[in-house]
């Protein structure tokens, strides 16, 4: 494993560092720490990849299209003007 | 630990979002768990006057701007209720409440996390009140060797391998494997990687502050990760099952 101190001293807060990055929540001196990390590091670039792929996947997966029959009926309730029943 | 960094800063970066004004998802009223950068300046684009506006011109509006996310509340339901029927009975009434609700929503600010938030409230009220258990009740039914399990599999090794064929994974497994983790941290997960929302605003839409909500994300996406390894040895993906145990010694 690569120098990952910057990252944190363990494996779980290695990646803890790498779902912040990729969830756009770091700091610009962070990300440019993370990101100059990533290129240096395979391990850390790897555990970035898979986290990637797992979420175009689950991404990919959980796409679904509302039925037809449910829009005409969410527009066919908000034309009775009929409060909400919860 | 101090990695918690909601405040991004204004940076060009791509990988930063602008976090959305909490003040206005006033559906209830929203804990303020960390609101210290500014509110982004929405300008009301359309010049709606909601105070003055007809029901008729608020019903074009919420037709026009709401019903577009209807399939993305529709997979999210999907993900809460289980099934096609409790799904479509859960966004048909939360697009009810949220035009009831609609003159409290701000015109420009964002509205997808808005509606969201109906969503997952009208869930919590429907359905966990059906099955009268309060939606944080099952983390706890995670056993400690699953966490310590799927802890062990994020280590180290295989990584390339292991995402290859997690991306051959069809997406019937992938659904299962999401099914199969505790409520909160499959929302918690849902939202930031389907949706895309910030930390701020998953604590918005379900009402948590921000460090559970990384905690949940944090611990959601290791036993995802646990889940969709499995279902790849038993799909023959992942052909050395025994290579993935290895890294749990």
């Amino acid at each position: 494993m690569g120098d990952c101190q910057s990252l944190g001293d363990c494996d779980d807060k290695r990646i803890v560092r790498i779902y912040e990055y990729l969830d756009g929540a770091l700091s610009r001196e962070d990300l440019g720490e993370i990101k100059a990390h990533l290129d240096g590091c395979t391990d850390c670039a790897q555990e970035y990849d898979l986290e990637c792929v797992i979420r175009s996947v689950v991404k990919r997966s959980c796409k679904e299209a509302a039925p037809d029959t449910l829009k005409a009926a969410i527009l066919a309730r908000l034309h009775e003007g009929r409060p909400a029943s919860v | 630990m101090q990695t918690l960094s909601p405040q991004a800063a204004p940076a060009a970066d791509f990988q930063l979002r602008v976090s959305i004004d909490s003040s206005v998802m006033n559906i209830s009223e929203p804990e303020q768990t960390v609101s210290t950068e500014p509110a982004v300046v929405v300008t009301d684009v359309a010049g709606v006057d909601v105070a003055n506006e007809t029901t008729e011109a608020r019903r074009a509006r919420f037709e026009r701007d709401a019903m577009v996310y209807v399939d993305q509340l529709y997979s999210a339901a999907m993900r809460m209720a289980r099934n096609p029927s409790d799904a479509e009975d859960l966004v048909q009434e939360a697009y009810t409440k949220a035009f009831s609700a609609f003159h409290q929503y701000k015109p420009g600010t964002n509205l997808k996390a808005w509606l969201y938030r109906i969503l997952t409230n009208t869930y919590i009220n429907l359905y966990r009140k059906r099955q009268r258990e309060p939606l944080q009740s099952n983390a706890d039914s995670i056993e400690d060797w699953q966490l310590a399990r799927a802890e062990s599999h994020t280590s180290k090794g295989l990584r390339s391998a292991e995402a290859d064929a997690l991306d051959h994974l069809p997406d019937s497994d992938v659904k299962n494997a999401l099914q199969a983790i505790p409520e909160e941290f499959r929302l918690a997960v849902y939202f930031a990687d389907v949706e895309g929302f910030a930390y701020k605003e998953i604590s918005e839409i379900m009402n948590t502050p921000i460090g559970t909500v990384m905690s949940r994300l944090h611990r959601g996406r290791k036993l995802l990760r646990d889940m969709l390894a499995d279902y790849a040895v038993e799909r023959g993906y992942l052909k050395d099952a025994d290579q993935l145990t290895e890294t749990e010694k």
